[in-house]
């Protein structure tokens, strides 16, 4: 298996604002980023014959799942723009955005498509995002709902203690990566954090939802829209934006049967590693070689998680490394793992904060915030064990 | 006041619910490759065979505790009076079977990764009974 690097670029983008909720309705907002996205590529609506994203809503509650309004398709999106694609395709697993990219590339690599819009669009309902009025548990509900283990908090909860107990770390350490990601958050006009920092002291007085997991280790539900356009990176270099190609990619799952929404260290780390060593065998690459790093903090461990299976620090010494400075972005030493702001900066955007960093920086778009050097990047998202991530490149 | 969620047994299920019922724990058993599987699935996740007449025996409910966590918000209903809420993740001691159940006795129960840990059960509703842990007490 040869992967074939750099053979598809991103060749332009848009997003939304962040909000805590739109005055207009999802598919509203989706259909015009999508067009700016489009044109912000130098390129025309009926140009865009493919079609990949993720559509999911991911809640634990009971919210209805609406096309156009609590979550967009790709096909309503193609549908709305007034385009019969040649190309539509929607990702059925965990790392959401990285999976919808890879369908992009798979779609142009082979000539199925030549520009594919992928997009992920978010949603945040009224009311408790995760609350449920579940009554009777069935399915694989029926094995941990009784016992009250539900919803991602309990399921983070239950894999960051395990860490904090065999690596005898302490919630304290994690301040650090708040404090980073809301630093860089706040510093980004489009974040819903924007201009809004916290304090290590703010953190560790926020209420515990599932300990040791507290409010600010999750991130905030959000309405929001970001969208991509991908083509060959032979097109993309006749196109204004200067191309930022996908080098490498790394997915996996783990295939030990387990409870719904157990996830416990040894899987993680398991498949982590696997996913870790495709990234590199895909790209080339090492750990040494990323510019801008973007790991995923959906929830605030993951920042460990990836920094240990990706090699930029010893298994079990992330908690140190952050604490230490190690990930503060402003620093010629740190690592800039965070320097997007990341989900916990931004807001439930799903991976797409990691993307749009790496997009930004390596086609020299960040603005005030763009980095010196910035040539290869890393959009990690989802767990390590259970989703995926892309090697992004530039021309130096 | 609407109550605690109640499992809704099915073709897959129903003798772990049956046993449960009755406070005994049984885990499923591949006829083919005789490994345990929990929860159980349409196909023997070990050996993948698509038949596995599993065989659900009862197994010692002795386990170590790997992780843990409180809870002090719930997202279902009928929780909310057991706030905080202490959820063992535990490894029976029969192989690498992983239970998640309550913790009874407090939510300030001294544990650490290791601490030892047997199943009992929690009545739900009539005829309806779901594993929970109590910690052994350390010799």
């Amino acid at each position: 298996m040869t992967f074939k690097r750099d053979a598809v670029a991103v060749a332009g983008y848009a997003q939304s604002p962040i909000v805590r909720h739109f005055d207009r309705t999802l598919g509203a907002v989706a259909l015009d980023t999508a067009k700016q996205a489009i044109t912000d590529a130098g390129l025309r609506v009926d140009q865009i014959d493919g079609f990949t994203s993720s559509a999911l809503f991911p809640t634990a509650g009971a919210h209805a799942m609406q096309d156009g309004v609590s979550m967009v398709t790709s096909n309503w999106l193609a549908e709305h723009l007034g385009v019969n694609p040649t190309y539509v395709s929607g990702f059925q697993g965990v790392g959401q955005l990285p999976g919808s990219v890879m369908l992009a590339v798979n779609a142009i690599a082979s000539g199925a498509a030549t520009h594919v819009l992928v997009h992920r669009a978010l949603h945040n309902p009224a009311g408790s995002y995760h609350g449920n009025p579940m009554q009777e548990a069935s399915g694989s509900n029926q094995w941990t709902a009784p016992q009250g283990f539900f919803g991602p908090l309990a399921m983070i909860g239950m894999t960051y203690n395990e860490y904090l107990q065999r690596y005898g770390a302490c919630r304290e350490s994690m301040a650090a990566v708040l404090v980073e990601a809301r630093k860089n958050g706040a510093r980004i006009p489009w974040s819903y954090w924007h201009d809004r920092p916290l304090t290590a002291d703010e953190y560790l007085a926020a209420p515990l939802v599932s300990e040791p997991i507290c409010r600010y280790d999750a991130d905030i539900p959000v309405d929001g829209v970001a969208c991509f356009v991908l083509t060959s990176a032979e097109r993309a270099r006749d196109l204004p934006n200067k191309p930022v190609y996908v080098r490498g990619f790394g997915m996996g799952a783990p295939t030990r049967r387990r409870l719904p929404l157990h996830w416990p260290l040894d899987d993680l780390y398991e498949v982590g590693t696997e996913t870790a060593r495709r990234l590199w065998t895909t790209s080339g690459l090492g750990p040494g070689d990323l510019d801008v790093p973007q790991l995923y903090d959906g929830f605030s461990p993951f920042v460990y998680f990836w920094l240990e299976v990706l090699g930029l620090c010893p298994v079990g010494e992330a908690h140190r490394l952050v604490k230490d400075g190690g990930i503060d972005s402003d620093s010629r030493t740190g690592l800039p793992v965070l320097s997007g702001g990341g989900a916990l900066g931004n807001g439930r955007m799903h991976g797409v904060p990691q993307m749009l960093e790496c997009y930004l920086q390596l086609s020299g778009r960040a603005g005030e915030r763009q980095r010196e050097k910035a040539t290869v990047g890393l959009a990690c998202h989802s767990s390590p064990h259970f989703g995926g991530a892309i090697v992004y490149g530039a021309d130096v | 006041m609407p109550g605690r969620p109640l499992p809704v047994a099915d073709d897959l299920s129903a003798s772990f619910w049956a046993a449960a019922a009755e406070h005994r724990l049984v885990i499923a058993r591949c006829f083919r490759c005789n490994e345990l599987t929990h929860p159980p699935d349409v196909v023997c996740p070990h050996c993948h065979h698509t038949d596995p007449q599993f065989r659900f025996e009862p197994v010692s409910g002795s386990g170590t505790v790997c992780s843990w966590t409180v809870l002090h918000q719930s997202f279902l209903p009928g929780f909310d009076d057991d706030l905080p809420l202490l959820l063992v993740d535990v490894r029976l001691d029969e192989g690498d079977v992983r239970l998640i159940g309550r913790l009874l006795g407090g939510a300030d129960a001294a544990l650490r990764a290791g601490s030892r840990v047997t199943v009992t059960f929690e009545d739900l509703a009539p005829g309806v009974a779901i594993p929970a842990f109590a910690l052994v007490p350390e010799a």
